[in-house]
């Protein structure tokens, strides 16, 4: 499904290479790789058998830049093509927005090929979508081998309806861009196809917030380890009640739960008395003490402590650690 | 597909990004992912610039994917929590409402424990923030210009060309 992201002003597309094992999904998205210009593509990456095959899918994201103020970006797939995959092949094509079928031209293939798209429309059937309104493109490739189906012939088994195809040599680029840009023009206009009544109008202004939001986080500055101040610098927070009230801090989850809430309880000095000396210390064992004997109680079953302020639990428990290093030595 | 898009309108990735930061403040992780479950990153907050985001949320997509078939062959209807533990780094991955997922990466600065319970708070509130844009039928054309798709065309002529 296509995602748009208003504040990062992000349309995000994923098309999904589809096809019989070894005809030419992989390779298309590595001629693409090579090919485009390095600055609109990310990494490639593939989940592939030691063979080279691939076993999960083959990832490449494509950032066509920015088209009245949008950016777009395409995100390739491929499916393992093998039968035996067909679990994870499945997975692949949860959420997509546009197929390009890999057909093999060899006339040995034929079968491999319609089985293939058999499997394909039993897939999106799993997931409810039906494969008539999904836009698809066809590309039959490996033209320059010898013993070849003609177009007419794949084209009357495979698409009787005159879906646009390619005739293509994936492993030379022959017809490679020219499948991938029908499949994105078509992506794309079908999402501009199902107009509905404009529900709010984004405005240049949250346009430019969005940009300068998105590089402030990109900010050179923030160093590792000095992230989270730099961020709660730039971003002052609120005290985080605003979004977790005291009794939904009591809702633990489990065991693991149990142990933040202990902490907190360990911990109850504020941050301010961090700079505090002995005696300090030795109030602080005392609260410390006073609290494991509240905690035993909610361990019989009792009512839990209510906590006001979550992050002090962080805070306190580091303060925690750091008192009781002191101590050991 | 089809008639089911993600739109996520700006006033809702700032609520998001507030709870990450919140997150992130309070666990003492490193940094914050929100991935739908198609692949698609919705918003990221912490030490995230040497991390290629992209791939990583495809890939944390895939993972839970196939975790979430696993755990149908074993006869749960999903896994909602995963956990994969390096040397110094590890990740925590759980579910958000029904199409969303959140991925905390930390190291050995805290602990599984606290990255747990802020997570699945997180995640809760996280999950009626996100409710109304998988709900909605919203609108996703209304900001694109009329002259987009022949815009589109020249761009795409440009970038995939030989």
């Amino acid at each position: 499904m296509v995602s748009i992201n208003y504040a990062f002003k992000d349309i995000c597309c994923k098309i999904v290479f589809y096809g019989p094992g070894l005809s030419g999904k992989t390779t298309n998205l590595q001629y693409v790789h090579q090919k485009i210009p390095p600055q609109t593509r990310g990494e490639l990456i593939s989940l592939a058998t030691d063979q080279d095959r691939t076993l999960y899918f083959d990832f490449l994201p494509v950032d066509i830049g920015k088209i009245h103020g949008f950016s777009v970006k395409f995100q390739l797939y491929t499916v393992p093509g093998q039968v035996y995959y067909n679990a994870t092949r499945k997975l692949v094509l949860r959420g997509v927005d546009g197929l390009v079928f890999v057909a093999d031209s060899q006339r040995s293939k034929m079968d491999e090929n319609i089985e293939s798209y058999q499997n394909l429309v039993e897939n999106l059937e799993g997931y409810g979508y039906e494969i008539e309104k999904l836009p698809l493109v066809f590309q039959y490739n490996k033209r320059d081998l010898p013993d070849i189906s003609s177009v007419d012939e794949i084209e009357g088994v495979l698409n009787p309806k005159g879906l646009p195809h390619f005739v293509a040599v994936a492993i030379q680029g022959v017809g490679v861009f020219d499948t991938l840009k029908c499949i994105s023009k078509l992506v794309l206009d079908q999402a501009k196809g199902e107009k509905v009544v404009p529900e709010r109008e984004v405005t240049v202004k949250e346009v430019m917030m969005a940009e300068s939001k998105f590089t402030q986080t990109e900010r050179p500055e923030l160093q590792e380890g000095r992230e989270m101040e730099a961020i709660s610098q730039k971003k002052p927070q609120p005290a985080s009640e605003e979004w977790f009230s005291p009794a939904q801090m009591v809702d633990r989850p489990d065991g693991l739960g149990r142990v933040a809430v202990q902490h907190k309880a360990e911990d109850e000095p504020p941050p301010e008395k961090r700079e505090e000396s002995e005696p300090q210390k030795e109030e602080v064992l005392s609260e410390r003490l006073a609290h494991v004997q509240q905690e035993t109680k909610i361990e019989k079953g009792e009512s839990l402590p209510k906590i006001e302020e979550s992050p002090t639990i962080t805070k306190g428990f580091f303060l925690w650690r750091f008192f009781k290093k002191l101590l050991n030595r | 597909m089809g008639q089911d898009y993600l739109v996520i309108y700006e006033e809702e990735i700032e609520k998001i990004e507030k709870i990450l930061n919140w997150l992130i403040r309070n666990s003492q992780a490193k940094c914050a992912l929100l991935v739908d479950k198609d692949g698609h990153l919705i918003t990221r907050q912490g030490f995230t610039h040497s991390l290629d985001t992209t791939a990583l949320a495809a890939l944390l997509a895939g993972s839970f994917a196939s975790t979430k078939e696993i755990a149908r062959l074993v006869g749960e209807p999903e896994f909602s929590v995963l956990f994969h533990q390096g040397k110094k780094d590890h990740i925590h991955i759980c579910l958000v409402g029904e199409r969303s997922i959140l991925a905390v990466i930390f190291d050995d600065r805290t602990t599984i424990g606290l990255i747990r319970l802020y997570a699945k708070q997180a995640s809760e509130e996280l999950t009626t923030i996100l409710a109304p844009a998988t709900k909605e039928k919203r609108d996703k054309t209304a900001q694109m210009a009329p002259d987009f798709s022949t815009s589109l065309e020249n761009k795409l002529d440009d970038i995939f060309s030989e």
